[in-house]
């Protein structure tokens, strides 16, 4: 089985009082090193090091025209509260370098419907941390489908709708995580991706009317048979012609040859040759 | 007042085509008249000529040619099975070449059918003619033969040429133009549009396959099928998806991502061109060989014709 990310809610974890602080989770031991540093930079965005990617490549429809997959961003977000949003950024390149991580999901320049024109980025996909469990079970397919809403594409209400997207692109696409308002983390953008664009059937080269050897053969042979039967068949007539010809000729002249040859005292005398 | 006929010895008669002997039908029997007064020698000679003709060599021509006539009929009835099992269309397939307006292969085996009764038909009048020595009869037989041969080859030639128009390129062309297609211009494009529809979806189905060459062919190329279901909805027909038993998809969103296993990943042009090839094959060969046999067997018989008597 895999997992797909739908829209989900957050939860509310953060212990009262103390809004910025976040539980222990096991795996803080092994991130103490790092806690020096990210100390300084509290209030600051976490930069991570991981790149969004496209799934892995033996599935058929990981580009079609109008949508991409995803790989899940499983054990990505480590420093992340349980409450906080996972927003998955998807932006023109033009409009990588000038993204303002502070404008909220949401908005009219972040809305889907809006988009490329209108707003150069939307931000769709909204789910917290426990949606994308950590470790990843072996033999699920873990993605992220982009573009698999139809229903809310065209409907301004929902700019935070995963639409079709509206051409091949490219397009660049980050995970921003916002607590409330304010971006907490993110991850580097990733390389450009283009989806595929569909040809006209015009296109298509017409039929090849190429002729097979086998087809030739096969007609020239039965060409030159009936050729020989037709020559047999005339030969037949013009023999069956002559042949009554000749018989009728003796046919018709049985006096001329017998009278001329009705003399038994010659019998010897007459010549074979008028046989 | 007839002469008294003197009867020479036989040494001394003349050969036949200097006496005369008068023919009745297919007996060689002579008259007498005045002015041959070798009569019978001369028809006693003729009678021997005859009967060097009418020799072993001639009952094996007979024997032979009867035979070869057995072989037309049964082969005739054997063209003829085989060319109804093909208008039959057993795999459904015909309105795909119905919507090519295409469709010579079909003619031909149309034309199969006929020349099979005829062969056999006229194989009987050839056991008939030939048993029976009869000329006339052995002429209507070649003559008849012949004309059969004439549309025997054009079927033969009309479903080999055909065949070679049938690439994949071509179902693929109508497949993206023609099937699910919403607004067809008049009757006609909606009858064959229609056609194409139900047999794609038939053939996805039974052969569990997707498209012509996979179900990429939807992706690439734009289609009929494309305007009206969204790319994001139907990245390729759901007849594509492996079904369950009730003829729903297993698993519909495994389908559109095209994982391995929801969806049929290969294409159907095997399913298309195989039985289409046995068809045209079919008709064009066995045609061929039955025309070979036939040549044979007609040639024999106008040598059999020249030889027997009138």
């Amino acid at each position: 089985m895999w997992a797909l990310a739908a829209a989900g809610g957050s939860r509310g974890d953060a212990e009262p009082g103390r809004p910025h602080s976040r539980p222990r989770h096991p795996g803080t031991r092994t991130m103490l090193p790092l806690l020096l540093p990210l100390l300084a930079t509290a209030h600051g965005l976490v930069r991570l090091a991981y790149a969004p990617t496209l799934a892995e490549e033996t599935l058929g429809g990981l580009t079609t025209t109008s949508t991409f997959t995803l790989e899940q961003p499983r054990c990505v977000f480590t420093e992340v509260r349980d409450d906080a949003i996972i927003w998955l950024v998807v932006a023109v390149p033009e409009a990588v370098p000038s993204f303002n991580d502070s404008v909220e999901p949401g908005t009219p320049e972040r809305a889907f419907q809006r988009f490329p024109a209108g707003a150069p980025a939307y931000m769709t996909l909204n789910t917290t941390l426990p949606n994308y469990p950590c470790p990843k079970p072996t033999g699920e397919i873990t993605v992220l489908r982009v573009g698999s809403e139809t229903a809310c594409a065209g409907s301004e209400t929902r700019p935070t709708c995963n639409g079709p997207l509206p051409g091949p692109g490219p397009y660049r696409v980050k995970f921003l995580v916002l607590e409330g308002s304010e971006p907490v983390a993110e991850t580097t953008w990733s390389k450009p991706i283009t989806l595929r664009t569909a040809r006209q059937p015009g296109s298509i080269p017409a039929a090849g009317s190429g002729r097979s050897a086998a087809m030739i053969a096969l007609t020239a042979i039965l060409s030159i048979l009936f050729a020989v039967l037709l020559a047999g068949l005339v030969a037949m007539l013009v023999f069956w012609g002559s042949d009554a010809y000749g018989g009728s000729s003796t046919f018709s002249k049985p006096e001329a040859v017998t009278v001329q040859r009705y003399n038994t005292h010659h019998v010897y005398d007459q010549p074979a040759a008028r046989l | 007042m007839e002469r008294a006929a003197t009867h020479l010895p036989k040494d001394q008669c003349f050969f036949p085509s200097v006496c005369l002997c008068l023919r009745t039908s297919q007996k060689n029997w002579c008259t007498r008249s005045l002015m041959t007064p070798c009569s019978s020698c001369c028809c006693r000679l003729h009678e021997e000529l005859k009967m060097a003709k009418s020799g072993d060599g001639i009952h094996i021509l007979q024997g032979l040619l009867v035979f070869g006539n057995v072989v037309i009929g049964m082969c005739g009835i054997a063209l003829t099975a085989e060319c109804i099992f093909f208008v039959s269309d057993p795999h459904g397939l015909y309105p795909l070449l119905e919507a090519t307006e295409n469709d010579d292969i079909y003619a031909a085996a149309w034309i199969g059918i006929f020349v099979g009764f005829a062969l056999f038909a006229l194989s009987i009048l050839g056991i008939i003619g030939v048993i029976k020595s009869k000329r006339t009869l052995l002429l209507v037989y070649i003559i008849l033969m012949l004309i059969t041969y004439a549309f025997e080859m054009a079927s033969c030639i009309t479903a080999a040429t055909h065949r070679d128009f049938l690439t994949p390129n071509l179902f693929l062309k109508q497949m993206l133009e023609m099937y699910r297609k919403s607004e067809p211009i008049n009757n006609n494009d909606k009858w064959m549009t229609e056609g194409v529809t139900k047999t794609w979806d038939k053939l996805m189905l039974e052969n569990q396959c997707c498209g012509v060459q996979g179900p990429t062919d939807w992706q690439e190329y734009m289609s009929a099928f494309r305007t009206t279901h969204s790319d994001a909805d139907f990245p390729w027909p759901h007849n594509c998806c492996v079904m369950d038993a009730q003829g729903s998809p297993v698993n519909l969103d495994g389908c559109k991502l095209g994982v391995p296993g929801y969806y049929n990943s290969n294409g159907c042009y095997d399913a298309i061109s195989g039985p289409m090839n046995t068809h045209a094959w079919g008709v064009a060969w066995f045609g061929f060989a039955i025309l070979c046999w036939t040549f044979c067997v007609l040639l024999g018989t106008m040598f059999y014709w020249s030889r027997i008597e009138y």
